[in-house]
Order: structure tokens, then C-alpha cells, then sequence
């Protein structure tokens, strides 16, 4: 973790109440990656000094500027080009891509898109062919492809309708899970866990072997360890609300598949989808 | 094979990696032998505990300036270097923080809430946002105290802050038992005990009677210093305040949380997963100093205030009301370093006012004659 004392260089909406903000933290921005978050210091109207998560939008080492998704509303609503913040990051673990992928399937709702946002910069670097299913309420809230690169197959659902598939975006997955090599999932809880119960039955719906030691053998890698999320097939970010960042205050606690609260600011906010505890979708 | 390249003697290997050295932009002051400002009266330390103090000698010249004694003395040996701790929540179990806190310039940590038997919290979400504050349910999270004492207390023992450890437990027997597990630890300082905890919907800080079971159980296990932590949900604050320093207390800390709820976006249920959560931040300053104006005037052992501290003037507030020391909560999570930070701006205060000692600042607000107590409701309105 860096802290930088970031400017603001550009924010403008992009969405009905939501801006698009851009800022100079070189520090923060070197060796940045996608899935990790930051943490803004913003100051509270009521006295209560707070720092805000934010999933990185995008990261340029080039220039040193990062992107973030804020909203109009409290101290995000207040901060112009030329004001400075605090930003600590990156924090987090990220996203975690097998060598071996090629296709890449990337299911977002909302405002959550931002999440994998990055990582949709990461594969097209890596020339990896990159899916992008988003859903959105109606089309006015749909993310705009003019902030997406060329070689993304973007793929829209709304719930009323009004652009691309009429309903949820997880009711798109099944067409391409058969294509997919790894899925990466960023959204509401409910749509998470809809996404790990289809993906939890995937392998036998398209009937994939199971060839005991073809990936080397020996004991699998333990549950939440690098190894591990490399080789699940989905793999979420979750958006618990981080308070401290350093592990201390346990409010960004999220169930883990055996009953132990993983912290969504350290073990997080990326985990194997098969690390945590769905409910019922 | 590459042979191994053998060592020679006076030779330096290549691939000794160069370390800089930098030298720190502020000379530490070397740690001298205790602070000989003890009150003639003073009860010794316990000989088996570490609950002496072992910071520097606050001299708090160091960035220039007339040095300002901020030393407070808690009681049974327990010394702070200087009056602003690291309220209870707010640092984990201070290893965490480690890394970004300066801890010998920290008057105190207090640990999250411990209890004897493992906890595992409350469930997702745990915090909400409100007006001037934040709802936290987190509820008591902790592998067990002995797991605790296990993991941490030799990390403790090394520090150059006094640690004190936050006790719950479902009924005195509880309590005692953890304080006894505490009793003899290295790197224990002190141990606060949480009265909001308790079995059922039965709370020992909510009457004076359940209050001073619990503070002389504890009181009866260990010889450590025993630090109540009040809550501000009680009718009568002044008689639990008493019967905690009747019981055996050695300092009061006031308060914790308050209870409250928070309505989820969609209208559909509460905010947090464990429905009720507790208030803290600016929103809860006001009923914190109530608490400690009314304390102050009950006992006569020392108060620490805590309860929206943010800034170096709710630090001058507490004081001014009586409070020896300050708690910082939950403004120290988005900046860990803001508790020593506050120590530096209330040496600050006190030069500013030609004060050589941090103790003129403290009782300057209170009455002459004890005032009425607050909590009866209807007292508002005459």
C-alpha cells in the first residue's frame, strides 16, 4: 500500500449521477492491478474523518493517472479539477487470470461494472478475447462502450427492456459458459450468488472430465491461496463497504463457505466463488 | 554444477546487497528509567504484572519548544505517556497497525473486545452510514482470549505502549475467569471491562447492582488495573459509576456505543445483518460528555472520555469536563496516525496557554457545586 496525495485532472458524467474521475497518483498507480480497490480520504460534513473504497476503474502506468467511479453525491459531489485527495492504494487482492485462458467472460451489473472494468485493459493487453455481459435496469443507465476498448464483445441486458436482452444478465451466461475458460463476476450479492450456483453446476452440464493429475497432481492448493483463484473458474469481487482498509475493524466481513468471516479488505475484495457461502438466489 | 564460491576471509561478497542508511529527521530520545513523578501516595505497581509504565519519559520537546508534561496517571501503576489512547475497535489488536502508527507516541491500545469463549461476529453487512457517524454491528469477533493471549501478548510485551485489554463475558463468572487468564501475562497493561456485554438482554452497565458483581469478580481475579467502560443506555449513571468505583475500579471509561438502527435502501428491512448497531463518530459526542460530566462529579478515580473524538478540541472538551485522557474510536480508522497526531496538537494547546502540565486542562468546565444529575428525562423540560 502507497499513499499519495492525488489532483484531480478530469471528472465528468458519464452516467445520470455518476461521474467519472480521473487522478494523478503515480505511487498509487505503479504496479496497480485489476480487482484491487483504493481508499480516498474524503471528509465527512459531520466531522468524521472517513476514507471510501473504490474499485480502479482503469490505471495507467504511462501517465500515472487512475480512474475511479464516484458518485454526485456527498464529498464525490463536492471535490473539482485541481482539488487534491488522499488515496492509498492499490489495496486488495486482484483478479487472477490463468496463463492458460484465452477467452475471457466478464458478467457486471450497474455501477459494479467498474470492478472488472480493468480487467477488460489486462486481457486485451494480453491478447486475451474478452466477453462483456452487463446489466442495467434501463438503457439511459447502460455504460457507455465509447469507455470500452474496441476488441470487448459487449453484451447488454436490461430489466425493462429498452436495450439488448429483457431481463437479467445472468439468464446470458448460459450461452457462454461453453466458450469460457474463466468467468470474472462483479455485482449485487443476489447476482453474485446466481452466478456461483450456475457456475458451480457448469462442469457437468457440458460434461468436462475430470482427468484426475492432468494439472500436475499432488494436493490441490489451499482454499483462498493465489493458486487456488487462478484455477477457479469464477472468480467475484464483492462491494462490502471497506471502513479501515487495514484489517482492523471487521465491518467489511463477508461469509466464507466454511463459516469463518473473510475480510473483504485483505482476503478480498476478489475471492473464488467457491471460497464464499452463497444464500439461496 | 557451478562450485560454490567459497567465502574469503576480509573479502566482501558481491552480493551483499548495499543498505542505505538513512538518518532519521528526528534524534529519538533515549528511553530513561520511569517517570519519578509518582504521587507519594500512589499504589505500587504489582510486582507479577507488566503493568508498569514502559514509554519514554514524555519529554515532548522534541520538534522545539518548552516541554509539556502530558503524562496521566490511571491508577495501580498504570502511567500513559500522554492522554490520548486508541479507544477499544478501533485498532483490532494493534498488530495490525502496527506498521502505520508511531505505538511509543500512542498513550494506550485498547483491544477489540475479547471474551473467553471464540466469537464469530455478526453477519454481512456490518456497517452503515449516518449522519455525523457510523453504524457499526460488527459484534464481538475474537478466536477466544486464551487464542488471543497466545498470539499477541509477546508481541504486546516488546511494545513501548501499554496495552489494555477489552473483557466481555456473559456473566461475572465469565469475567473472571478471562481477568484471571490476563492476571499474570507480559504485555498486559490493564484490562477494561466492557459492561455492555452481558447474557441474554440482561447488561451489567444497565443498574448498579449488576455493575458492581461485575467489576468485583474481576476485581477479586487479577491485580491488574481494572478500567470500567460505561455505557450511556443506564438510568442512573452516577450510582453505576459509583458502584464501579465501590467495586474496585481503578479508572472509568465512558462511553461506549450507543444502540441504534439504520433502514436499508430499499426499505426492506434494516441496514446491518445483525439489525441493531452501535453509534459512534461526532454523532455520539454530546452524549459522551454528558456521561462524563456526570461521572466526574460521582468519583474519584480518574475518567477517560471516548465518543466521537476527531479533533484536538473534542480532546479539550473531554478535558475541560474532567476526563484525564481521551479515547479515540472510530475517526482512528480512516487515519490510524490521528491519535498521536491529537497528543502532539494538545502539547500544542498547552503552550499556547503557557501550561507546563496537561493537568491544568483538565475539570476547567465543571461546576463548583456538583449539578443535578441529567438522565430523568423530564429534567429537560423544567
Amino acid at each position: 500500500m502507497r499513499l499519495a496525495g492525488a489532483e484531480l485532472v478530469e471528472r465528468r458524467e458519464v452516467l445520470p449521477g455518476t461521474f467519472l474521475t480521473a487522478w494523478h497518483a503515480p505511487p498509487v498507480v505503479t504496479g496497480a492491478r485489476a480487482g484491487q480497490y483504493v481508499h480516498v480520504r474524503a471528509v465527512d460534513p459531520g466531522g468524521l474523518p472517513r476514507r471510501i473504497p473504490f474499485p480502479i476503474a482503469t490505471a495507467d502506468a504511462a501517465t500515472g493517472v487512475l480512474t475511479l467511479l464516484t458518485s454526485g453525491t456527498g464529498w464525490a459531489g463536492t471535490v473539482r479539477v485541481g482539488d487534491r485527495a488522499d488515496i492509498a492504494g492499490p489495496l486488495g487482492r486482484p483478479f487472477e487470470v490463468d496463463p492458460r485462458s484465452r477467452h475471457l467472460l466478464l458478467v457486471a451489473e450497474g455501477g459494479a461494472i467498474v470492478a472488472v472494468r480493468f480487467l477488460v485493459d489486462e486481457a486485451v493487453r494480453d491478447a486475451r478475447s474478452v466477453v462483456l455481459l452487463f446489466g442495467a435496469a434501463t438503457a439511459s443507465s447502460v455504460y457507455p462502450t465509447s469507455l470500452l476498448p474496441d476488441e470487448v464483445e459487449y453484451v447488454v441486458a436490461t430489466a425493462d427492456g429498452s436495450l439488448g436482452h429483457r431481463g437479467s444478465v445472468a439468464d446470458l451466461v448460459r450461452e457462454y459458459e461453453a466458450w469460457a475458460d474463466q468467468a470474472f463476476a462483479a455485482g449485487p450479492p443476489s447476482l453474485l450468488a446466481t452466478l456461483a450456483t450456475q457456475a458451480a453446476g457448469r462442469r457437468q452440464r457440458l460434461g468436462v472430465a475430470t482427468l484426475g493429475r492432468k494439472r500436475g497432481g499432488g494436493r490441490p492448493p489451499a482454499a483462498g491461496s493465489t493458486e487456488a483463484r487462478r484455477k477457479a473458474f469464477l472468480q467475484v469481487a464483492v462491494g462490502q463497504s471497506i471502513g479501515c482498509a487495514a484489517a482492523t475493524c471487521l465491518g467489511c466481513a463477508v461469509e466464507g463457505a466454511d463459516g469463518v468471516a473473510l475480510r473483504a479488505c485483505r482476503e478480498g475484495p476478489v475471492f473464488a466463488a467457491d471460497e464464499l457461502a452463497w444464500p439461496e438466489p | 554444477m557451478k562450485p560454490r564460491r567459497k567465502a574469503v576471509p576480509g573479502m566482501r561478497s558481491r552480493r551483499t546487497p548495499t543498505v542505505r542508511r538513512i538518518r532519521p529527521a528526528i534524534t529519538p530520545v533515549p528511553p530513561t528509567s520511569r517517570p519519578a513523578t509518582r504521587p507519594a501516595g500512589a499504589a505500587a505497581p504489582p510486582a507479577s504484572g507488566q503493568a508498569g509504565p514502559r514509554g519514554p519519559e514524555p519529554a515532548l520537546d522534541v520538534l522545539g519548544g518548552r516541554p509539556v508534561r502530558l503524562a496521566v496517571d490511571l491508577g495501580r501503576g498504570l502511567v500513559l505517556t500522554n492522554p490520548v489512547i486508541a479507544a477499544s475497535g478501533g485498532c483490532g489488536f494493534g498488530v495490525e497497525v502496527a506498521e502505520l502508527v508511531d505505538l511509543p507516541r500512542l498513550g494506550a491500545i485498547v483491544t477489540r473486545g475479547v471474551a473467553v469463549k471464540p466469537a464469530g461476529g455478526q453477519p454481512a453487512p456490518r456497517t452503515a452510514d449516518v449522519p455525523a457517524g457510523l453504524l457499526i454491528g460488527v459484534g464481538p469477533q475474537h478466536p477466544g482470549l486464551q487464542q488471543v493471549v497466545d498470539r499477541y501478548a509477546g508481541t504486546w510485551a516488546r511494545w513501548p505502549v501499554p496495552v489494555i485489554v477489552n473483557l466481555g463475558g456473559a456473566s461475572a463468572g465469565d469475567l473472571a475467569e478471562g481477568a484471571r487468564m490476563l492476571d499474570d501475562v507480559a504485555g498486559v497493561a490493564a484490562v477494561e471491562v466492557n459492561l455492555s456485554s452481558g447474557g441474554g438482554a440482561r447488561v451489567f452497565g444497565l443498574d448498579a447492582a449488576s455493575t458492581s458483581s461485575a467489576i468485583a469478580a474481576v476485581r477479586r481475579a487479577t491485580d491488574l488495573p481494572v478500567i470500567a467502560k460505561l455505557t450511556a443506555a443506564a438510568g442512573d449513571l452516577r450510582a453505576v459509576a459509583k458502584a464501579a468505583e465501590e467495586a474496585g475500579a481503578d479508572a472509568i471509561s465512558a462511553i461506549n456505543t450507543l444502540p441504534g438502527l439504520a433502514v436499508s435502501a430499499d426499505r426492506g428491512g434494516a441496514a446491518l445483518g445483525s439489525t441493531y448497531g452501535g453509534i459512534c463518530g461526532p454523532a455520539l459526542k454530546p452524549v459522551a460528555l454528558r456521561v462524563v460530566y456526570e461521572v466526574v462529579q460521582a468519583v474519584d478515580i480518574p475518567v477517560i472520555g471516548i465518543g466521537g473524538v476527531a479533533t484536538v478540541d473534542d480532546v479539550l472538551d473531554f478535558l475541560a469536563l474532567g476526563a484525564v485522557a481521551v479515547g479515540v474510536g472510530v475517526a482512528a480508522l480512516a487515519d490510524p496516525m490521528l491519535p498521536v497526531r491529537l497528543a502532539d496538537a494538545l502539547a500544542d494547546a498547552c503552550r499556547e496557554r503557557g501550561l507546563e502540565d496537561v493537568a491544568a486542562l483538565v475539570g476547567t468546565a465543571l461546576p463548583a457545586r456538583p449539578g443535578p444529575a441529567s438522565t430523568r428525562g423530564a429534567e429537560y423540560a423544567r
